[in-house]
């Protein structure tokens, strides 16, 4: 199976294509941004595909990491694995920042209990803990780093993602042994790659992983009184 | 020539085909809208990130109806373009993004249009209104005066200073306690209302400069329906008349004055233009009428369909730029803020 695999949910804008089957990377490109992704995606694209013989069209599927991340990053690369999807009538897969960043650690099954965080400010993560027996000890939430902290146990943990520094501050704090994993930062789109070409399309639908509602409250402090 | 168009600047998600013979006149193949009103209802007005959440939920879909509906395939398309601008920048990077990747890999040119420059433009789609004209385009993110000269030639003879026209209404509604959209409820209430009732001011009116202000209307009528609230149906009736009248008394001074603007800069012009979702207003429409008959010109309104948001307008943008040979590149980027002033124009003819 070949793949399309991208991400602009987080600090990268990033594509990559892979040969399932071998494993091998036939094109990849990822640049470090905080912001922009909207702008730089596309000519990414352009420049990938050019080294794929047979381009959009040899294409089998297309896997998208839908979040959590930044809302607005994390529809930008959706809007374009899905527009992909339609333009050639192949699926478009998503897979979620958390599951992407845990994977290389689960591949042999996880040696400790591995936590993948997510900086959701204000103090707060995205996370999604699961332990050595594969069990999931916390399920993916927005957490205070606090409470991530006081579900660990008090055993070896590994921290993977952009806001593992933050947990690892915490969890040394209260004497815990925590491995901070910095080459597991952001999603690694070979992964992205797998995790998508395993996933059901009718299940792992390519729609945003928000894990938070939107900041509205319905207002009627407006209105005046009516008889 | 076909283009397929995307428009997700606000609340409407929707996507179109819009083709032009030989002798350029253009058709709808299809025009799909799936409106999000349902979902702002309970915010009184359109919440960005519900917006946003929405469209990326929806426009892959609306764009395969599109072209079912057209019955054409993208292949068979000669070309896609997407609402750039302006409005709110989580639904434009979606309606982007979706239209860049779809060039990308269909190999088609890429057309960025300005939403404001769609609705400037759907008078030549519909009754093939021929360049100058003057257009009054009122919306509920928008109210200008625009002397329309050609594709991406646009003077902004006047604007609003403060709300846009139709954000008027949905703010009166609000007050009011009628639903939102506020516009058609507004004019409804209206119809049974006493205009006289209320004495309201007429803001701008008489202003050498053909500008809007509605913050004044508004706040004036907050302050008479304080007075006799708790509100009894006639009062919420005779607010509304009142609030309608005005505006139509506003609108009728401002565009008259534009009027004239308009012979002094331009020249004489082949029509007056009403687009947008006010332009729906059946007492706005009536106004402009009786000025357009007074200046001996024909009143142009698109149909309801084609003043509110939706891809067919935007994709004949796209079209009359694409035959002009205006595109854009995979580096377009969406603009929140896009005044028509900042248009890219057609090159001069030789």
């Amino acid at each position: 199976m070949r793949i399309l695999a991208i991400d602009t949910a987080l600090g990268q804008c990033a594509a990559a294509i892979l040969d399932v089957a071998s494993e091998t990377t036939i094109a990849a490109e990822a640049i470090a941004m905080e912001r922009g992704h909207a702008e730089a995606l596309l000519p990414l694209l352009d420049r990938v595909m050019a080294r794929v013989d047979g381009g959009f069209h040899s294409l089998d599927r297309v896997a998208v990491t839908i979040g959590p991340g930044s809302f607005t990053g994390l529809r930008i690369g959706i809007s374009a694995a899905r527009a992909v999807a339609l333009a050639i009538g192949i699926p478009a897969v998503g897979v979620t920042t958390l599951s992407a960043l845990m994977a290389p650690l689960m591949e042999d099954g996880p040696k400790r209990l591995t936590v993948a965080a997510i900086d959701a400010r204000g103090g707060r993560v995205f996370v999604q803990a699961i332990g050595p027996s594969g069990r999931l000890i916390i399920q993916p939430c927005v957490m205070t780093i606090r409470d991530v902290v006081r579900n660990l146990g008090s055993g070896s943990v590994a921290l993977v993602g952009p806001g593992a520094t933050m947990i690892a501050a915490e969890a040394r704090a209260v004497g815990i042994d925590a491995v901070l994993h910095d080459d597991l930062v952001l999603p690694d789109l070979a992964w992205v790659a797998r995790i998508g070409a395993a996933a059901e399309p009718d299940e792992a639908l390519a729609k945003p992983y928000y894990l938070a509602a939107p900041d509205a409250r319905p207002q009627d402090g407006a209105r005046l009184a009516r008889l | 020539m076909r283009v397929l168009g995307i428009e997700t600047t606000c609340d409407e998600t929707a996507a179109a085909v819009v083709a032009s013979g030989d002798d350029g006149r253009g058709v709808i193949l299809s025009n799909e809208v799936f409106s999000q009103i349902a979902e702002h209802a309970g915010y009184g007005g359109v919440v960005p990130e519900i917006a946003a959440r929405a469209h990326v939920e929806a426009i892959d879909r609306l764009i395969a109806r599109a072209l079912r509906a057209a019955d054409v395939t993208l292949d068979q398309v000669d070309g896609i373009a997407a609402a750039a601008g302006p409005g709110l920048i989580g639904g434009l990077l979606v309606g982007l993004t979706t239209a860049k990747t779809l060039a990308l890999v269909a190999r088609k040119p890429l057309i960025a249009v300005n939403h404001l420059e769609a609705h400037a433009l759907t008078p030549r789609l519909t009754d093939e209104v021929a360049f100058p004209y003057l257009l009054l385009l009122a919306s509920g993110g928008h109210t200008q005066l625009v002397a329309v000269r050609g594709v991406g030639d646009h003077i902004r003879l006047g604007t609003t200073i403060d709300d846009a026209l139709g954000e008027a209404f949905d703010k009166v509604a609000k007050l009011l306690g009628l639903a939102y959209p506020g516009g058609p409820e507004v004019e409804r209430e209206a119809r049974r209302g006493d205009p006289e009732r209320f004495a309201l001011p007429r803001p701008m009116m008489g202003r050498p400069k053909p500008d809007f202000s509605l913050s004044g209307l508004k706040t004036a009528l907050r302050i008479e329906a304080e007075k006799v609230a708790p509100l009894t149906g006639t009062d919420i009736a005779d607010l509304c008349a009142g609030f309608q009248a005005a505006v139509v008394d506003v609108i009728e001074d401002r565009t008259r004055v534009a009027l004239r603007d308009f012979r002094e800069r331009v020249g004489r012009p082949t029509a007056l233009v009403a687009a947008g979702g006010v332009a729906a207003n059946g007492a706005i429409r009536d106004a402009l009428a009786r000025l357009a008959g007074e200046a001996g010109l024909r009143l142009v309104a698109p149909p309801l369909p084609l003043c509110g948001d939706n891809g067919a307008i935007i994709a004949w943008a796209g079209l009359e730029r694409l035959r002009l040979g205006l595109t854009d590149d995979m580096t377009a980027a969406a603009r929140p803020r896009w005044p028509l002033a900042e248009l890219e124009a057609a090159p001069p003819a030789s």
